[in-house]
């Protein structure tokens, strides 16, 4: 390869790409006149180009899942204020009764495979946030079992998770609403909604999994998260983060 | 390289919550585009799904901080890269890293590499678009978000620059590299086929 050949070989691709201004154009195509390999490796070069954008519209083809689109899309619709880095709390503190006003779900997982620790703690909270405002609004239809003993029953069954939701979840101003079960990542997720004076609170639970606990701030709520078991819970509740707190320790303590 | 130009401004400037409103539909036009990109750089359906959700909840955290009048698809997409990047940097356990020495000299290979007659008839008449995508999907890493990004994505040098992080002049070459690769891979697959290519 001569210099000259070189020079030109770092002006191909613009060229081919009609990015070069006249003068460097007219001199990579005098030299290429004169430069059968050259000219060879440039002919190369824009057929691959020029089957790539044959082909473009069909390599494009591929949408994004429906799924995918609407979790944007919610993360849109909340106008999203998205987390600071995890923060640690020491979850263990004891169990007190409280008396608080909001709502709680809890939310149970299923056969769950998936890389929970390649998520950012941040997404998962997110998603899961979705969730927990779409399955209150569908709740209002679906009108869900809210019997404490058939949803253990059904966790157990569904999710293989001898559960015993907390008693008396009224201490802490927490009315069961219902159970859900939720797909999250590639698995299925228990989803146990609460109501907190009226506003929705979800405690989810992902199985087979385990994350550091921590508080997520997102879509204007709160997601505590903690593990026990081999399980991750998450607490989502748009409250304030002392109350997400406490709400996440009293179900810690009384959830079995 | 100015080829897109940024969305027309509105002629008036509008109040704060119409104004986030169309900043967050118009990023979300980008999905489709984000979502295969995505899909090249992890090769897995939910990993690319992730790494979309993600770069959404970056962009609208990050909105205030996007310049009306630029390119807001090019930004989203740096936001995909980095995220991208910052996955690869948290998950050094199964980093397969890309031997990127390793990579540019294979690619160097293929400089100066004899070329076919009529590479451009051969090509077009035989390649398929599912067995084009193969080839792009094998391609190492580097060239293959060059060539995706220039090529199918159409963005401009100085775009893919800033969202690889790397020099225009880098850019260049790796999509350079990365068609005269593809040409070499399409090439085999049709002498393969048709015994044609000599």
């Amino acid at each position: 390869m001569s210099d000259e050949c070189k020079k030109v070989d770092s002006l191909v691709t613009p060229y081919i790409d009609g990015e070069l201004d006249a003068g460097a154009r007219d001199s990579v195509a005098a030299h290429l006149n004169r430069c059968p390999p050259c000219h060879a490796r440039v002919d190369v070069e824009r057929a691959v180009r020029d089957l790539v954008h044959e082909r473009r519209d069909t390599l494009r083809a591929q949408p994004a899942p429906q799924a995918l689109r609407a979790r944007c899309a919610a993360l849109e619709r909340s106008r999203a204020e998205i987390p600071e880095p995890l923060v640690t709390r020491t979850w263990r503190s004891s169990a007190t009764p409280y008396a608080l006003a909001a709502s709680l779900f809890l939310i149970v997982g299923g056969a769950f495979t998936y890389q929970m620790t390649a998520r950012s703690a941040a997404v998962m909270a997110a998603e899961l946030t979705a969730d927990h405002v779409k399955c209150f609004a569908l709740n209002s239809v679906l009108n869900t079992e809210c019997n404490p003993r058939i949803i253990e029953a059904s966790l157990a069954t569904r999710f293989n998770w001898p559960a015993r939701l907390p008693e008396h979840p009224e201490r802490i101003g927490l009315q069961l609403v219902g159970e859900r079960t939720c797909v999250y990542g590639e698995g299925r997720v228990a989803h146990i909604m609460y109501r907190r004076n009226g506003q929705p609170v979800s405690v989810f639970m992902l199985p087979n999994t385990t994350r550091p606990s921590g508080l997520v701030k997102v879509m204007g709520h709160e997601a505590a998260v903690w593990s026990d078991s081999g399980r991750t819970f998450v607490l989502i509740a748009s409250e304030p983060r002392e109350e997400v707190v406490r709400l996440a320790s009293f179900v810690q303590s009384s959830l079995q | 390289m100015t080829r897109r130009r940024p969305e027309p401004e509105p002629a008036e400037p509008e109040p704060d919550r119409p104004r986030a409103a169309t900043f967050e539909a118009d990023a979300l036009a980008s999905i489709d585009s984000l979502y295969r990109t995505a899909l090249r750089l992890t090769r897995h359906p939910a990993d690319a799904e992730d790494l979309v959700q993600e770069t959404y909840l970056k962009a609208f955290r990050a909105a205030g901080r996007f310049e009306p009048g630029t390119n807001l698809r090019a930004w989203l997409f740096t936001i995909l890269h980095n995220s991208a990047r910052n996955r690869v940097r948290d998950r050094a356990r199964e980093a397969v890293t890309v031997d990127s020495d390793a990579a540019e000299r294979a690619a160097d290979r293929s400089i100066g590499a004899p070329a076919r007659e009529t590479p451009e008839t051969i090509l077009l008449r035989q390649t398929l678009a599912p067995d084009l995508q193969a080839a792009i999907d094998r391609l190492p890493e580097s060239f293959r978000q060059a060539v995706w990004l220039r090529d199918v994505e159409e963005f401009s040098y100085a775009e893919i620059a800033e969202m690889l992080t790397i020099p225009v002049g880098t850019v260049m070459s790796r999509i350079s590299r990365g068609r005269r690769m593809l040409f070499d891979a399409l090439g085999a697959h049709d002498a393969a086929l048709s015994g044609k290519a000599s």
